[in-house]
């Protein structure tokens, strides 16, 4: 792959309930968990998104329906040219016995992730939460893959209702766990990394944020106090990579700059 | 042997870190000058309201280098004064600051706000080529707005000096160079990017910038930007700060024989990442050990007759 501009036709759809869509093109390049590529929708926009799954001659991208862009990729039908370029970014490391947390449509670059853990045969239990049932995208593939797999619900259709940081320290001591994976909104991580940073355990949170360039020069997406372009150096940072930066949980930037 | 004088200032080298590139907050442009080596950084221009700038794609490689339409977005004054004050308290490395404004009269305006910031430099933007739907012509295209841009923003400056950043468009930069000179600005930056140009997909048949055109910047521009240098140096007696496809180290020594005393990067960090000022510093010391020079003013102008 490159980071030319390259367009691609839609292949295949899914539709996991309302607003919630899987994406398949031909497979144009590699790619690890948790690295992105830039979508362009020709008289729309373009807007990063996490590789969600590989095949051997395909790529998935999942997308909820959020604002104009997401709304966009929506009404997109096979056969559809999309700019696709990337892939981007760093990605996770792997690790046995680790928990991976997902939030919402941060799911998946999870599901990619829990593919790469399994064929290396580590060990590993998925947390995940959503809005709703329909939301936790492809929970059939982590039941099959984790060696245990916790689901909640805020409104309680699917596993325990609540959020996936209320039984979180229970799990991670239950489960014997080494190291955690998240993905979701920035709010999760400032309340995972509060729970577990007492105890020492490791992790990788894979951030978001505003991007226009994607290959490290615009500074959009750069990380006050670190200075860390989330474009290249992340999406996917670490505790350690986590200490400098000052602005978690905080209102991302905007396209002008702003905090907003 | 890399430091350099420039007007009032001493960098520990001649590279400057080009407005629009990783200068949007203090963070950035610290990670610039401690983990890249630069001797100055430059921030992205703004003017007084913040603004959202063009929609994506905004910023796309080509074989040659980057086509951008960012679209002179920014946070606006209040916020990038935050910034530069910040990047001042952490950071000893100079600062300039990169403005514009949509009138003259701004230009005025945003000078004033900035000198409370204190930068080391104020840069003015007068040569975007990715703002005509907006703006029409860019001011740097014509040496009569060139002429009262330059006066009104020295007016405004107090001691802080002043460099005019110019494109190789309109009346030619040799021209315009020296309107500047005559209008008290203290340096020349030289170039903007070039162009504008345009990509476009093959398979939707339209342009890819969501602006259809936008600057080139990048290796393919590096000739354009060596030509330009050598033509102002010529035309004036002002330092330039050279910019324009400046990627490697020997790309800055032809900049620097050109006439160049300070060396602008930016598309840089994209085909060398963020320590190419680090990487163009060395290969440039190298240079001048090879040959036996003891400092870059022993070269700079050299390639004239």
């Amino acid at each position: 792959m490159s980071d030319l501009m390259q367009t691609f036709p839609v292949k295949r759809i899914i539709e996991h309930g309302p607003g919630v869509k899987s994406f398949y093109f031909d497979r144009m390049t590699d790619a690890v968990a948790g690295q992105f590529v830039n979508v362009w929708l020709p008289g729309i926009d373009e807007k990063p998104y996490s590789v969600s799954a590989l095949g051997e001659d395909w790529l998935e991208i999942s997308v909820k329906a959020y604002g104009v862009f997401s709304g966009a990729m929506m009404k997109l039908k096979v056969g559809d040219l999309v700019g696709i370029r990337g892939p981007f970014g760093k990605g996770f490391t792997f690790r046995d016995n680790a928990l991976i947390i997902g939030g919402g449509i941060g799911i998946a670059p999870l599901r990619i992730l829990a593919r790469e853990l399994s064929e290396r045969n580590f060990r590993f239990v998925s947390l995940l939460g959503a809005a709703t049932a329909h939301e936790v995208i492809f929970v059939d593939d982590f039941r099959r893959r984790s060696s245990n797999c916790y689901v909640t619900t805020d409104d309680g259709t699917l596993g325990k209702k609540g959020l996936v940081t209320d039984d979180l320290l229970e799990i991670i001591k239950k489960e014997k766990i080494e190291f955690v994976y998240a993905a979701g909104p920035e709010i999760m991580f400032v309340k995972i990394k509060e729970l577990i940073d007492p105890l020492g355990i490791a992790y990788e949170f894979c951030l978001e944020r505003y991007m226009k360039c994607g290959i490290g020069i615009c500074g959009q997406c750069t990380l006050d106090g670190s200075g860390i372009r989330l474009c290249v150096e992340g999406p996917v940072l670490n505790q350690d990579d986590l200490k400098a930066v000052t602005e978690l949980g905080l209102p991302h930037r905007d396209a002008s700059g702003r905090r907003v | 042997m890399s430091q350099v004088k420039f007007l009032n200032l001493k960098l520990k080298n001649p590279t400057v870190l080009a407005s629009g590139i990783l200068g949007l907050t203090a963070s950035s442009m610290k990670r610039v000058v401690e983990f890249g080596g630069a001797g100055a950084v430059t921030t992205k221009s703004f003017n007084i309201e913040w603004r959202k700038g063009h929609k994506n794609p905004s910023i796309l490689p080509f074989r040659h280098g980057l086509l951008n339409a960012v679209g002179l977005s920014n946070p606006g004054i209040d916020e990038m004064v935050k910034e530069i004050r910040l990047f001042r308290r952490q950071c000893d490395a100079p600062i300039f600051a990169s403005v514009f404004g949509r009138t003259i009269d701004e230009f005025a305006e945003v000078t004033r706000l900035t000198v409370e910031a204190e930068p080391d430099l104020i840069e003015v933007n007068i040569s975007c080529p990715n703002v005509h739907s907006e703006f029409g012509q860019p001011f740097g295209n014509s040496c009569e707005d060139t002429a009262k841009i330059t006066e009104i923003v020295k007016k405004n400056a107090g001691d802080i000096p002043v460099s005019i950043k110019l494109g190789p468009h309109g009346p030619g930069v040799a021209r315009l160079a020296r309107v500047c000179e005559e209008h008290g600005a203290d340096a020349i930056t030289a170039i903007n990017t070039v162009g504008p140009g345009m990509l476009i997909d093959i398979e939707v048949r339209k342009p890819i910038l969501s602006n259809k055109t936008g600057g080139v910047s990048g290796p393919a521009i590096l000739p354009i930007a060596v030509k330009s240098v050598y033509e102002v140096y010529k035309a004036v007696n002002i330092p330039i700060i050279g910019t324009g496809g400046v990627t490697v180290p020997e790309d800055a020594v032809q900049m620097i024989l050109a006439g160049a005393t300070l060396i602008g990067i930016g598309t840089g960090v994209y085909y060398q990442g963020i320590d190419v000022f680090k990487k163009i510093e060395q290969g440039v010391r190298e240079y001048l050990d090879r040959h036996g020079f003891k400092s870059i003013e022993e070269i700079r102008g050299g390639a004239h007759e």
